[in-house]
Order: C-alpha cells, then sequence, then structure tokens
C-alpha cells in the first residue's frame, strides 16, 4: 500500500472524494482481473467470489461518485491513480491458481484490513473537518466490509485442500 | 509524423490495457509488472498508437499482446535488434522492449552489449526470475549455483550471471533494479527509464509463483528490498553503482542504480547529424556516378 504526493492536512473534501472513488476503482479492476485469472485457471467458485467483491467495489464507488456529483458538480479531479497503489486492491500474489473460496476470502479480508488501516493512519493528519467526518465513515464502512466477508468464511465448509490432479509438478508457491 | 506533446492526464492506466487476458499463474510477478508499466505511460501521456512494444519469448515476453500498442512478440532473444530497427525506422515512436532473464542473457546475451553502444532512445525491461518458467523450470543464466530443478536434478555448477554488472559494464547509461513488490517504485523507475534520453535498463525481480524458489517470492522481497535512496546512493557515479550491483543475488537494491548525469548523444541523434552534414555537400542525383569515375 502507497501513497504518492498527498498532503493529508491540505486535502480538501472534493480530493478526498476522489481519492476515495480511486480507492474503490483500483480494488474492482484488481478484483475482476481476478476472477478472469480464476476463470483461465479453472477455479470457478474463486472466480465468483472475486466477481461479487467487484460488484461490491463497483457499488461503493458509484455511491461516492454520487455525492461526488452533488457536492462538486463539474469541478475537474486533481488527484489521480498514480498517487495511489493498492490501497483496498488485494496485491498481486495474493491470488493462486486452485485457491478455495475460503482461500479467496481471506485475501479479500486482508485487503479489507488493509483499507481500514489506510483510513485510520490518515486520520490523525487531516486538517478539514468534513474531511475527517468523510474518512471516519469510510474507516467504520471498511470494519462492514470485513464483517460481510466473515459471515460469508463461517458459511464455509472446512476446505480440504487442492485437488492433487491439479498439478503436475508439485508448485512451490501455490 | 509528429508525436503527440505528452500530457500527463490523457490517458488512464487502463487506456493501456488490451483486451487479451493474461494467461499467466496467478500470483505471478508478472502482473504487478505490467501494471507499473501501465502506470508508467499513462504518467508519460504518450497515446497508445506512439507505443511500440518488443518481445521475446517467454512466458514475460506475453507483454506486448497485453499492452495498447504496436506489439510485436517476436522470436527468442531478439527483442532488442527488432527494437532497435524500429526505432531507427520510427524515431519517434516511444519503443519498449521486454523479456526474461533467459531470453536477454542467454540466447539474446550477445545483443545487450551492442544495443548499449548504439544508445538509442528505447527502454527494456527485463522480468529475471532466474528460471526459464513458460517451459516448466530449466535453469536459465540468472540461476544461482546449486539451484536444483526437474532437470538439473543435481544443482546447478554455474556461476549466474549478473546482469546489472553486465549493463554497467557495457556502458548502459541508465540502470535501475524493481520488484512488483513495490509497486509505486517500480512504476517510477520504468517511468524514469522511458524519460531518460538514451538506452534505459531496468531490472525487475519478478519471482516464478509456481517453478521459482519458495523463499524467493513477492513476500519474501518485501521483507528484503534495501530501496538505494535509503543508504543515500549517488546514481551519478558508475562505480559506486558496479560495486553495489556486485551484491545482485545476495541483496535486493531497488531503485536507480546508474543514471549518467551528461547523457551521451543517442544513435538518432547522430544519425540525424551526419545525414543532414553529408547531404550539405552531396552532389544531384544526376552527378552521383562522377563520384566513381576517375577523371
Amino acid at each position: 500500500m502507497t501513497l504518492r504526493g498527498i498532503d493529508f492536512s491540505k486535502l480538501s473534501l472534493k480530493d478526498a472524494l476522489d481519492l476515495a472513488i480511486l480507492i474503490e476503482e483500483e480494488a474492482q479492476e484488481r478484483y475482476d482481473e481476478f476472477s478472469d485469472q480464476m476463470d483461465i485457471h479453472r477455479t470457478p467458485e474463486a472466480a465468483a467470489f472475486f466477481r461479487t467483491m467487484s460488484g461490491n467495489e463497483q457499488r461503493h464507488g458509484e455511491e461516492l461518485r454520487k455525492r461526488r456529483e452533488r457536492l462538486f458538480p463539474k469541478e475537474p479531479r486533481t488527484v489521480n491513480r498514480s498517487m495511489i497503489f493498492d490501497i483496498e486492491a488485494p496485491d498481486y500474489d495474493q491470488a493462486r491458481a486452485f485457491m478455495t473460496p475460503r482461500q479467496a476470502m481471506q485475501s479479500a479480508l486482508r485487503s479489507e484490513e488493509k483499507a481500514h488501516a489506510f483510513f485510520v493512519a490518515a486520520l490523525p493528519q487531516i486538517g478539514d473537518a468534513e474531511v475527517r467526518a468523510l474518512f471516519g465513515e469510510l474507516r467504520d464502512e471498511e470494519v462492514e466490509h470485513q464483517d460481510l466477508v466473515k459471515r460469508a468464511m463461517a458459511k464455509l465448509p472446512p476446505d480440504s485442500g487442492p485437488p492433487p490432479e491439479g498439478f503436475v509438478d508439485d508448485p512451490v508457491a501455490q | 509524423m509528429t508525436p503527440t506533446a505528452p500530457s500527463a492526464e490523457a490517458f488512464q492506466p487502463k487506456d493501456y490495457k488490451s483486451d487479451l487476458k493474461p494467461i499467466w499463474c496467478p500470483g505471478c510477478g508478472d502482473y504487478g509488472v505490467v501494471q507499473a508499466i501501465y502506470r508508467a505511460l499513462a504518467a508519460i501521456g504518450r497515446p497508445p498508437h506512439e507505443i511500440a512494444f518488443i518481445s521475446g519469448i517467454g512466458c514475460s515476453s506475453r507483454i506486448p499482446g497485453y499492452t495498447s500498442a504496436y506489439g510485436f512478440n517476436s522470436v527468442h532473444g531478439r527483442a532488442l535488434p527488432i527494437a532497435q530497427g524500429i526505432k531507427i525506422a520510427r524515431p519517434d515512436l516511444l519503443v519498449l522492449a521486454a523479456g526474461g532473464d533467459g531470453d536477454g542473457f542467454s540466447i539474446g546475451g550477445n545483443h545487450v552489449p551492442h544495443t548499449i553502444r548504439r544508445n538509442l532512445d528505447l527502454t527494456y525491461i527485463v522480468m529475471d526470475n532466474q528460471i526459464y518458467g513458460l517451459t516448466k523450470g530449466q535453469l536459465s543464466p540468472t540461476s544461482p549455483r546449486g539451484r536444483e530443478t526437474v532437470t538439473s536434478a543435481y544443482g546447478s555448477m554455474e556461476a549466474p550471471v549478473n546482469p546489472l554488472l553486465y549493463v554497467l559494464a557495457f556502458g548502459a547509461p541508465f540502470v535501475a533494479q524493481g520488484t512488483p513488490a513495490d509497486m509505486a517504485g517500480l512504476a517510477s523507475i520504468i517511468e524514469e527509464g522511458i524519460r531518460y534520453p538514451g538506452f534505459a535498463f531496468i531490472n525487475v525481480e519478478s519471482p516464478c509463483v509456481t517453478y521459482g524458489e519458495e523463499d524467493h517470492q513477492l513476500k519474501d522481497h518485501r521483507a528484503a528490498m534495501i530501496p538505494l535512496q535509503s543508504l543515500g546512493h549517488d546514481p551519478s557515479s558508475r562505480i559506486k553503482a558496479m560495486d553495489l550491483a556486485q551484491e545482485y543475488g545476495t541483496k535486493l537494491y531497488t531503485g536507480v542504480f546508474y543514471r549518467n548525469p551528461t547523457p551521451p548523444p543517442t544513435f538518432e541523434a547522430l544519425t540525424r547529424e551526419r545525414q543532414e552534414k553529408l547531404s550539405a555537400g552531396a552532389p544531384p542525383r544526376e552527378k552521383i556516378l562522377d563520384l566513381f569515375i576517375q577523371r
């Protein structure tokens, strides 16, 4: 998780909303990539889960976009994607061929925890009261997202491990 | 063709992403590398149709197919000569070359010194995973001594090539190293390499999740990487860069090893200069034969 060129003490509400939208967009795109990878590598259950996560991120992003449009219609965006890396998006090495739904959910849970940690770390640095309120809200939402994933995990049967016929050679890190 | 003036906000990373879905193993380091390339290209702002991306053969050489640009997934080890030809014919294009450690330092090894000394303005990104991954796990020129594989059951007996020392010794004017474990850093050095006016070499430690070593994956890179900036390294000194480069294989330094502060003239610039000089005194076409007739 990396930030570049963001001074939280001077962050405006418009920029904070744009940043939050970019974070959701990045996460949505990553989950799309993961679901494609799982499809290609014949791991349909994990693919379906990542697709669900992508849909969740898209919804969150849409809610933020509508809010931004209401408050700052037609004002151009001044923050961009080069300022954020993997804030909420799962790290690329979280995906594995033949990963179980539980493993897929664990990777999503780690991502939600990462995003929560980001907002927690940013809050003390924020100067603007409205931005602080927004980040507090986003922090609390990440807790809700974590609970959603945990509830889904609780419904899963225990993992039985990857199918032995899935590998020709024992993979080193799969 | 006059290149479009770059505009940093004109393009988003996804504008450089093609419709082809990568078939790399989930968890492969190359996913991070291609994402970092998209970010770097977006920061530079050249339109996709002004970019040419040439590769050799291997998992990492699939990258041009996953990039929205003119792509040429060529033959094993031959990305650099083709990239040079494209750059000479079309100096207006932003030219990238990519491949793996085998592609670049085994079969393609002899193209590297000549590309360096020619110094065309192109960027060569090597995804170094110390294995031949596409063909399912054979030793590569950067595999460490003692490394065992299915086809080298008793382990490598050869000292590995050090790609950083190799290019520094041949005079590369820009040399950097990164890892997908540090996406921001990797995107930054790729962008800097592309912007550098001359040949830029970027070694990316991009682990193979299927045939690589279990304790050399991205999670290990995160723990082990040492940003050169944190050491106060001065990238204007080739000797200091070579000193650090000797630790390839034992330490994972990231960032710019060397950046020639006075970039040498590029091959394209020298060619243009020579053409202008020679055409100044060139006879008209109908008198060309007179050059060969003794009077």
